[in-house]
């Protein structure tokens, strides 16, 4: 009942905001539309579809949820079914009727649906939810369209790198010789440069068959961040300025070198996509020691010790997740003397949202509710070992959680674009990356990024080869 | 004269043995990735990274088994047998309007035939993905997205562009077994229907092979087409998989092959046995 | 015989010669027929065929009132009306209104088409009067249908399909490259027409040049080589498995046709990830004490042009053998025992006799197997996307012309920019190959071996 009660305030509010948006006056909660009437009655017998994620239907976390929502809301003759697909371009399927009603995705997925308003603005500070997540994540999912402040999403789950290590591979005597500033968590998931110095050792100790830390340079995602930390962003004007491109903005070269280096530590592997997936088992085996990768991923590094021989509960206490260790201010992972900064990260909030093609948007915005309270997001976080948006749920899990919430707060996880010309940013940035990891392994005169210029211009480079791939042709 | 017979056998025999080596050769390296995809199906761990270079470290049947009960959430039984529907439709179909077409093209000649002939081969030069957008959307204009019958309309609609490579081999049946037919009587659809079709075996073997392994293995158009997962092709569903299911993804892949390999082993002996020789004296 | 087939001498002038002809000799009854279909088939007595013209006259009529009129409008506005989906309110598609617009289009010319039949029908049967004949029966029409006129009947399906389904697209796409349709106007915004103008962008672009003529050398180069290994290789194979020496010639062949099997897609993610670093291939070499070689990453060069070569190869070798074995087997035997008992040698009866049936029979197949490499769009996709290379602009040196497109259209939009370049390769690709086909002897000496 009480919600019912809040999709008519809702309403009447928002049909009070109307005249006031049309007048161009921005207004966060505006919803540009009179459609959520909050009258459920009159969509008795209303079965929406839902596409879900697909780890979360393999999960039987969809499940779960569409059974508890049409229990809930049995009395409105309401309902919600599995929109049984993997994956929807709305642009193409909306309009002709085969798009799902409400999607579940990463807000760079969803939000250029915005622009053309193939999805719906919702009435965001009528929603109980409204308080319980941070204004970071909202951020995600807000949106200009014709002058007018939207907002698209409600924010479920916080993505960002994090940095994933085996704690049975530290050494022996790591309080010792690695935790310097004895702060009880050794220093190589702390700092760069001790990770570097570790992976170095750890590399010659073993002739070349273990490592310290892994990861692969062709996930741009995963490691853009080290240009984020010398000065370096994406869009300008907050990641809504196609045309200001600053991967080489600031210091960020020294980024670049440091990524060098940290390549230099690992073998030429790290240009291979398919490291990602080799991380989990040989994380699992002691083969790294650490890897890049996001939160979600969680249970498949549980998974991965489970099948090397430990119990659910060793793995657990096994698994070390930590933030990007911080890099140096030299720009020089084998010189700490200028002290540290904290590395940021690029990140995405994953969240639900309505299609505008939907006959029930009432139903619609009653099940994103439903989906975003306190116990769905929390069995979503539980199963899937990730990092809910909401801070009452993060507050509770704790661990990663709060480290990336923590993150998330201190604005070191910059959240990834939401315009659609964020699709041109990866090919570029790959490619660079992955030229970048390869230089190490090169003979000695065909080395192409020996020294900061080479790589300042390498990077201002990319950033021309993004922009003419979002306008020579616009 | 013993001298030469004997150079000549042995002449014979290194040739022979060559012939088999080149053989064996040619079998490794065409057998190998297969091998290899089919190791990884019977691979225990399920991810494709605890291999020892070609093999897997340990061995069971576990992924064959998960593919054809666990079916929660990749429902293969459910692929396998759509994909059976579409293809083997797509086959019959296809095959049947490629051959008419190639037929006409070969034994007639009638106006606008070289400029259609020149046509169809200009048709294929344009990029596919290019009409993709176009397909899409008649599609939904014919309200055939998420339907099978659409995807086996396309399939077989342009198969006739491919007649090419059938009136290659119409032309090579000697025209005189026609002329011979035609004294008797018969009529052109007749000699289509009982002479050249029978005449055509390899071809027609060939045809169905083809129509029938292009509409088997392909993605783009299924996945264009096929929203909803229990309509899904197998392709859509093994690329649906995550890398961590590589060997059930492997298992799926070898199971795609069987029907392929059961109808080539069923159709072999009309493409070995040569047919016409002894069909015409001249 | 040829002749024969193709009917009567009337049936072979060029239409416009027969236009002519019928506009001087031609009475009334044509004439009327023009308009009202079938006319001339009710005055000569032809009840059903004219019936059927009728007919075919109403369903025009009724079609262009309710549906074709305004589906020929919204061809040239593109809509009027923007759609708002916020509010429900459905406004104008412009690209579903192209698409029904050029079915009208193809519906007008179809119309034109009919009426033409409907009057030549009504000459000949002028014509046949004249001479003191019977107008043709129905029954003879239908007899015909199945004899004389058999293309008519069996290329009917084939035609309407590919029409539909092929060209209609085609022309969708080509007509797409005039007007401004990508980027941000995507529907629910209205598209318009604007002309030239992405012509004229095109050829305004520097950068474009020198990555177009780079990758247009590559591509040639490519679709030369990867046909010629298919080409050779496919029989190669086939006459390898056809020497007389080879038993169990089912048994060999089945090891390519597993190939051949396995669905493209799984086979070239199988093979990026052999010649990967961490792959198998190079698991062996390091076990070998070699360092490991990079085939297909950022230096690879050449290396990955090579494997992408190789892996087409063994993707297409083998349906080509099946191919070349079905050739070889309808080959006439009696000229090669002939050639046997007169002494020639193995080489020569294969120079002579084997290689010019083999040529002319697979130059069909060559020209199109040419084309589906010059257009191969997986191979290059699956082993090497994602990857922009320093001196190529958004392409990487292993790209084909069809992958830049991608990269330029598709993964960026850009639908009507992506509509006019595939429009200019797609002129130049089909000049060079319609000149090839019309120079070969199997399209000039049709007959040599009927």
């Amino acid at each position: 009942m009480k919600k019912r009660l809040s999709v008519l305030c809702f309403s009447l509010a928002a049909l009070m905001v109307l005249p006031l948006s049309a007048c161009g006056e921005s207004n966060s909660s505006g919803t540009g539309n009179n459609r959520f009437t909050g009258d459920l009655e009159s969509e008795r017998g209303a079965v929406i579809k839902v596409m879900d994620n697909g780890t979360a239907i393999e999960k039987g976390i969809t499940e779960d949820l569409l059974a508890a929502f049409n229990e809930e809301y049995a009395e409105y003759g309401i309902s919600a079914v599995d929109a049984n697909m993997d994956s929807t371009d709305l642009a193409q399927d909306g309009p002709y009727g085969y798009g799902p009603d409400v999607l579940f995705g990463a807000n760079d997925a969803l939000m250029p649906y915005a622009a053309d308003k193939h999805i719906l603005p919702l009435p965001i500070d009528q929603l109980d939810c409204y308080d319980d997540i941070d204004a970071n994540a909202w951020a995600a999912y807000e949106q200009s369209v014709d002058g007018v402040e939207y907002t698209f999403g409600i924010p479920v789950l916080v993505q960002a790198p994090v940095l994933y290590y085996n704690k049975s591979v530290l050494p022996e005597n790591w309080q010792n010789e690695w935790d310097d500033d004895k702060d009880g968590t050794p220093d190589m998931v702390q700092y760069m440069n001790d990770l570097y110095a570790f992976s170095v050792q750890r590399k010659e100790s073993s002739g070349g068959k273990q490592f310290g830390v892994m990861a692969s340079y062709v996930g741009a995602y995963n490691i853009v961040g080290f240009l984020y930390t010398y000065g370096g962003y994406t869009f300008g004007a907050n990641n809504t300025d196609p045309s200001d491109i600053g991967h080489s903005a600031g210091n960020a070269e020294k980024g670049a070198y440091t990524l060098r280096q940290l390549a230099s530590a690992m073998d030429e592997r790290c240009v291979d996509e398919s490291l990602g997936l080799v991380a989990y088992d040989n994380l699992g085996d002691g083969t790294f020691f650490a890897t890049i990768s996001t939160p979600d991923v969680y249970s498949l590094f549980i998974d991965s010790l489970v099948d090397h021989g430990m119990s659910q509960q060793e793995a657990e206490a096994n698994l070390g997740v930590a933030s990007i260790p911080a890099l140096p201010v030299s720009g020089d992972l084998t010189d700490a003397s200028q002290g540290y900064l904290e590395s940021k990260t690029m990140g995405g909030i994953n969240g639900w949202a309505i299609s505008s093609y939907t006959k029930y948007p009432n139903t619609c915005l009653a099940f994103i509710e439903f989906a975003s309270n306190y116990e769905m997001v929390k069995n979503r976080c539980e199963i899937l070992g990730s990092v809910s948006a909401r801070t009452d749920v993060a507050a509770d899990t704790g661990g990663l959680s709060m480290i990336v919430n923590e993150n998330l707060e201190r604005g070191n996880i910059i959240i990834q674009p939401s315009i659609k010309a964020v699709e041109q940013i990866w090919t570029p940035l790959s490619s660079l990356f992955t030229d970048i990891a390869k230089d190490p392994y090169r003979g000695a005169s065909e080395q192409k990024y020996t020294t900061l210029p080479k790589l300042k211009s390498a990077l201002e480079n990319c950033d021309q080869q993004i922009y003419n791939a979002i306008f020579t042709l616009s | 004269m013993k001298k030469i017979s004997l150079k000549a056998s042995t002449a014979k025999i290194a040739d022979t043995v060559a012939t088999y080596l080149i053989i064996a050769l040619i079998s490794f390296i065409f057998f190998v990735p297969c091998i290899w995809i089919v190791l990884a199906s019977f691979s225990k761990s399920g991810s494709i990274y605890s291999f020892d270079g070609f093999f897997p470290s340990a061995y069971s049947f576990g992924s064959f088994i998960k593919l054809f009960t666990d079916t929660g959430t990749y429902d293969y039984p459910l692929w396998f047998g759509n994909t059976f529907k579409i293809a083997a439709c797509a086959a019959v179909l296809g095959t049947f309007l490629t051959l008419l077409t190639a037929y006409c093209m070969s034994r007639y000649r009638f106006k606008g035939r070289k400029a259609m002939m020149k046509a169809t081969l200009v048709l294929g030069m344009f990029p596919s993905f290019m009409s993709m957008t176009a397909v899409y959307l008649l599609m939904t204009q014919l309200n055939a997205v998420n339907t099978h019958w659409g995807l086996i309309f396309i399939y077989s609609a342009g198969a006739p562009l491919g007649y090419m490579v059938y009136k290659g081999f119409f032309d090579t049946i000697p025209i005189s077994i026609d002329e011979a037919a035609k004294l008797d009587g018969a009529t052109n659809f007749q000699i289509f229907l009982r002479i050249t079709l029978p005449l055509s075996k390899p071809m027609i073997v060939y045809a169905i092979l083809m129509s029938f392994a292009s509409p088997w293995s392909d993605y783009l158009l299924s996945s264009l087409l096929l929203k909803d997962k229990s309509l899904w092709t197998v392709a859509q569903g093994l690329m649906y998989m995550p890398d961590t299911e590589f060997s059930r993804y492997a298992a799926g892949s070898v199971f795609i092959a069987v029907p392929i390999m059961a109808l080539y082993i069923c159709l072999i002996k009309y493409m070995v046995n040569g047919m016409t020789s002894g069909a015409v004296k001249d | 015989m040829k002749l024969d087939m193709a009917g009567t001498g009337a049936q072979r002038k060029k239409p416009f010669a027969l236009l002519r002809e019928i506009c001087a000799e031609g009475d009334w009854k044509c004439l009327l027929s023009a308009f009202i279909w079938g006319a001339g088939c009710f005055c000569y007595r032809q009840w059903i065929k004219g019936a059927i013209y009728l007919l075919l006259e109403a369903a025009f009529i009724l079609f262009f009132v309710f549906f074709g009129g305004e589906a020929l409008v919204g061809f040239f506005t593109l809509g009027v009306q923007e759609a708002n989906p916020w509010f429900g309110i459905e406004g104008d598609n412009s690209i579903t209104m192209l698409i029904w617009g050029i079915f009208a289009i193809i519906m007008i010319v179809v119309a034109v088409m009919v009426a033409w039949a409907s009057v030549k029908s009504t000459y000949y049967a002028q014509c046949r009067v004249k001479k003191g004949e019977k107008p043709e029966t129905f029954r003879q029409t239908l007899a015909n249908l199945l004899d004389k006129n058999f293309y008519k009947t069996a290329l009917f399906l084939p035609v309407i399909s590919v029409c539909v389904f092929n060209i209609l697209p085609i022309v969708f796409m080509i007509l797409i490259a005039f007007t401004n349709y990508g980027g941000d106007i995507v529907p629910p915004k209205l598209v318009d027409w604007i002309g030239l103008a992405n012509f004229v962008k095109l050829f305004n672009l520097s950068e474009f040049s020198s990555t177009l003529f780079k990758i247009l050398e590559w591509n040639v180069m490519w679709a030369v080589m990867a046909t010629a290994l298919t080409y050779f290789g496919g029989l190669g194979l086939a006459l390898l498995y056809n020497k007389k020496c080879v038993k169990a010639r089912g048994f060999f062949r089945i090891f390519p046709v597993l190939a051949y099997a396995l669905p493209g897609f799984i086979t070239m993610l199988g093979f990026k990830f052999m010649f990967s670093y961490g792959g198998p291939i190079n698991y062996y070499i390091t076990e070998a004490g070699g360092s490991a070689v990079g085939f297909l990453d950022i230096d690879a060069g050449w290396n990955a042009r090579l494997v992408g070569l190789f892996v087409s190869g063994w993707m297409s070798i083998p349906s080509f053998m099946l191919y070349c074995s079905g050739i070889l087997s309808n080959m006439n035997q009696d000229i090669h025992e002939a050639a046997i008992i007169d002494g020639a040698s193995a080489f020569k009866r294969f120079i002579y006799l084997t290689l010019p049936f083999v040529i002319f029979a697979t130059t069909p197949i060559l020209i199109s197997s040419f084309i589906g490499n010059f257009n191969n769009f997986g191979v290059f996709f699956f082993l090497r996307g994602g990857l922009y290379v320093d001196g190529y602009f958004l392409a990487s040196d292993t790209d084909l012309l069809i992958n830049w497109l991608y990269n330029l259209s598709i993964s960026n939009n850009y639908y009507a920019i992506g509509a006019a370049i595939s429009l200019v390769i797609f002129l130049f690709t089909s000049t060079v190959s319609l000149v090839v086909y019309i120079l070969s002897p199997s399209y000039r000496k049709e007959e040599t071996y009927q």
